[in-house]
């Protein structure tokens, strides 16, 4: 058991130096002012009103991200699930394969689509359907960040309902549970763990995002991203992007344990 | 059968909109015009420049072995880590999955920035070693991540029954455990390798001079337009890889079921599949690696004598480097970046050791009062008579006794209106404000800027620190916001091109090249006046070569030099002996490139106005961009 434990000491030495003491600088800059005294001032900039707006968008707009992403994977990851094994493979790399173009590129490529005179708009000209008119408004930017994190809520969620033993599945059935009652009380509950994990890595780098609002929403909308990195990039003061950054970790980290939370109840339940 | 269709059709359309844009994509690469706007017709030829040009090549190669290296370290010490936490107690769980967790939460901007303070505080020189650091860094946790929920989900009497069954630890490990999470290792690896090729924040911050991965080549090139060669190889990449999966998942196999195939003999079917499944596959990677190695090297012939030089993007023609080099047999070591702010913070740390840079005139005046500057000494530059003393007087603003910095190109900003959409001539910043053209306004998306064009139409300076002033100007930008159609940077020119909007404010070397593309364009610089700008060489104090920087200078000022960067750029240029050279007529005496500054009394320069002020202005900008 202690030797198990030893696996973890590679991993703890590196986040120490390159997790926690870069963090540690940003705390520093975070409660210190430009002449090195400290301050709260920084802390405090996330209350005045344009901020606390950019946050609250940020965090309607990740949560319907996030939302419609589990919406979305969940009957995908059960589709895939469901395939041959060596065909399945091909499938999901399938789904990976779209991030080997870049991000930035990719993303502009929607661009092309959606605009006014766009690809998706020449289309329906020509059907003689109703301009899609989304670009540079905030469906856009749920547009753009559904299409770029679906991946990583489509990967966790496969890889926990492959592993579920079908003798499970088959159980229930004997025992009287109808498919829709199955897949309540014995998949879902048992896909948890994929699920969370899911909600995290799409939850974390929608709130965070300023590329994707940039690019689709035409820069009239700001989310806190974007306000965090005005303030690195435009304004170069490290001190009020930091002070901004730490109070945007800590919502998130509040989140995350209300999800984690979650997680240990329905977790006990299903083993 | 309803059930197995709706299925069919719900991967379908996902497929769909996967690959929507991928496709898009690839169509571009074809294009034979440069911006994504316009359709020129198809061609081949960006595929055969891809291939000539070394920097994309090397940046490709760069970030493919970063991606790899990154992604196996990550695996190793991830998967090691996530077999460690699972055997702990619930409290050190919590304490590990946290640690984990930062990562992730944190803004990339944030991780970014502060690996490069330490970076800078434990002096480590910023090139391949830091940004590998970094991305094995942030690709840990999602190797975790993959690898716990199978973990979670491994029956743990099946481990202790291997050890009762008298199997060593590890051998139990790697006989029971690891196979039940290869897939969680393989889709960390995989997510590990695809979240580095697509790393664009992080590798920015910790990268060093002469190393560029493709993010962080593609972000420069955003401000000019992406080059189509980039397309090209995006869609070798993904071709590439694409038919890799296909041979190794669809072996003949399957295809003897058919009937045409069962009448072969099994040999040449072995064969066969041999050939496809591995050898194929294998050709492809060792092409892939020599490639690696041919560029690597061309890029690493590292002379002892040699320049850093710190540009914007795209905006100098790549043949003026390999000139200099042949020329002079001095090596140019060559970066860029997209904004003056990003450049600032990067001189000031002394992180890294430029030679030359080329910022905006309010930044050499920040630059030059922070004592960041050294002097040039002008023997070394003999060719300076070629550029304009108007030019060298304007200089002056921010470089008060010409000791600092060389003209390479200036410009103005004004308004940019597509002729078919707007009737009316126009003369004033006003129309910006006209309820007509409700989305169809493009402003432009950075504060001075847009701070800028609205103090003079308000009829006040664009230095102003006038709260009052500033108070109305932030007004008056909210009132127009519902004009607006999006504020953008770069992006006006596409937009411009594609008759995607009817106004936009743009800098006068973006009207000249959107005006070759679509002629309906017009440039117009308002009666109320406007910005106008000089991006200037300088050399940093803590320069290492500062006489092969001063040759650089030297050379860009020859008048053939200058033309050529000129025609390349269309940025308007002070050489006056250059300008001479240009032999369309319609150009030399262009309006837009070479206005006569006599009959404008109010274009302004850019000053810095210190830390206080930028901050007000960053606040107000931020009212703006919420409201």
């Amino acid at each position: 058991m202690k030797s198990k434990r030893l696996l973890a000491g590679p991993y703890l030495f590196w986040s120490v130096s390159f997790v926690i003491i870069p963090l540690l600088v940003i705390v520093y800059y975070a409660f210190t002012s430009d002449e090195g005294t400290f301050t709260l001032a920084n802390l405090s900039q996330i209350t005045t009103p344009e901020n606390l707006k950019a946050l609250g968008i940020s965090l309607l707009l990740s949560f319907i991200s996030t939302l419609v992403c589990l919406i979305l994977a969940y009957p995908l990851a059960m589709i895939l699930s469901q395939k041959q094994v060596n065909q399945t493979s091909f499938i999901v790399l399938i789904f990976i394969l779209p991030m080997w173009m870049n991000f930035l590129l990719r993303t502009m490529a929607w661009q092309t689509l959606l605009e006014k005179n766009g690809v998706i708009n020449s289309i329906l000209g020509f059907l003689h359907l109703p301009a899609l008119e989304i670009i540079n408004t905030p469906y856009a930017i749920i547009l753009g960040m559904v299409y770029n994190f679906l991946p990583f809520m489509v990967l966790p969620i496969y890889n926990v309902l492959i592993k579920i033993d079908p003798n499970v599945l088959n159980a229930a059935r004997d025992l009287g549970a109808n498919p829709v009652q199955t897949f309540l009380k014995v998949t879902f509950p048992l896909s948890i763990p994929g699920v969370i994990s899911g909600i995290t890595m799409v939850f974390v780098p929608a709130l965070t995002t300023f590329v994707i609002s940039d690019l689709l929403g035409g820069g009239k909308i700001l989310l806190i991203g974007n306000v965090i990195e005005q303030s690195f990039k435009q304004n170069s003061n490290w001190h009020v992007g930091s002070g901004l950054s730490l109070v945007l970790m800590i919502f998130i980290i509040a989140s995350m344990a209300l999800v984690a939370k979650y997680d240990k109840g329905e977790g006990g339940t299903a083993f | 059968m309803i059930r197995k269709f709706l299925q069919k059709l719900y991967l379908a359309l996902i497929f769909i909109i996967l690959y929507a844009p991928i496709v898009t994509l690839m169509v571009l690469s074809f294009n034979q015009s440069k911006t994504r706007a316009k359709w020129g017709g198809f061609t081949l030829k960006w595929y055969k420049e891809l291939f000539q040009n070394e920097q994309i090549m090397s940046a490709f190669y760069t970030t493919l072995i970063i991606s790899f290296v990154a992604a196996a370290a990550a695996t190793i010490i991830g998967t090691a880590a996530a077999i460690a936490i699972q055997g702990m107690k619930q409290r050190w769980r919590t304490f590990y999955m946290g640690v984990t967790n930062i990562p992730m939460m944190n803004a990339e901007i944030v991780m970014g920035v502060s690996l490069m303070l330490l970076f800078i505080a434990f002096r480590m020189k910023m090139g391949f070693g830091t940004i590998l650091i970094a991305h094995i860094t942030f690709n840990i946790p999602y190797v975790i991540l993959s690898v716990a929920p199978k973990l979670k989900q491994t029956n743990r009497h099946v481990y202790e029954a291997a050890l009762d069954l008298g199997a060593s630890p590890l051998e139990a490990f790697f006989k029971v455990v690891f196979p039940d999470i290869v897939p969680g290792v393989m889709s960390g690896f995989m997510l590990a390798f695809t979240m580095s090729l697509d790393d664009f924040v992080i590798t920015h911050f910790t990268k060093g001079p002469g190393i560029d991965t493709l993010s962080t080549k593609i972000y420069t090139e955003v401000r000019k337009g992406i080059k189509p060669e980039i397309y090209a190889l995006s869609t070798i990449m993904f071709v590439t890889v694409l038919v890799l999966l296909i041979l190794i998942n669809y072996s003949p196999e399957e295809k003897e079921d058919t009937k045409t195939k069962k009448k072969r003999a099994k040999k040449p079917s072995k064969v066969k599949k041999i050939l496809l499944r591995r050898v194929i596959p294998v050709t492809i990677c060792v092409l892939f690696l020599f490639g690696g190695f041919y560029y690597s090297r061309e890029s690493n012939v590292m002379n002892s004598d040699k320049v850093v030089v710190y540009n914007w993007g795209e905006y100098l023609d790549p043949e003026v480097l390999t000139m200099f080099e042949e020329e002079t047999g001095i090596d140019v070591v060559y970066e860029e970046f997209e904004t003056n702010e990003i450049l600032y913070p990067k001189i000031s740390s002394g992180a890294i050791a430029y030679d030359v840079i080329c910022p905006s005139d309010y930044m050499i005046q920040r630059m030059i009062k922070n004592d960041l500057l050294a002097e040039i000494n002008f023997d070394n530059i003999p060719n300076i008579k070629n550029i304009g003393k108007d030019y060298m007087e304007q200089s002056r603003q921010f470089d008060p006794e010409n000791k600092y910095s060389v003209p390479y190109c200036w410009g103005t900003v004004g308004i940019l209106y597509n002729k078919t959409m707007v009737k009316e001539p126009v003369t004033s910043w006003s129309i910006l404000w006209d309820e007509k053209y409700k989305d169809n306004i493009l402003m432009q998306d950075s504060v001075r800027d847009a701070f800028g064009v609205t103090l003079k139409y308000l009829g006040y300076s664009l230095n102003s620190t006038d709260l009052d002033e500033l108070t109305e100007a932030r007004d008056l930008l909210i009132e127009q916001k519902p004009l607006v159609q999006a504020y953008v940077i770069d992006q006006v020119r596409d937009k411009m091109i594609g008759n995607e909007a009817a106004i936009g404010v743009i800098y006068s070397g973006e009207a000249i090249y959107t005006q070759m593309e679509n002629p309906d364009l017009e440039y117009v610089i308002p009666e109320e006046g406007s910005n106008i700008w000089i991006d200037s060489w300088v050399i940093p104090k803590n320069a290492e070569n500062k006489e092969n920087g001063e040759k650089f200078i030297n050379f860009l000022c020859r008048p053939d030099i200058a033309l050529k960067n000129f025609e390349y750029i269309t940025y308007s240029t002070p050489n006056v002996e250059a300008r001479k050279l240009i032999e369309d007529d319609a150009v030399r005496n262009s309006k837009i490139a070479f206005p006569d500054l006599s009959q404008y009394e109010n274009l302004e320069t850019f000053q810095y106005m210190g830390t206080e002020a930028d901050q007000t202005y960053g606040e107000l900008w931020n009212q703006v961009k919420s409201h």
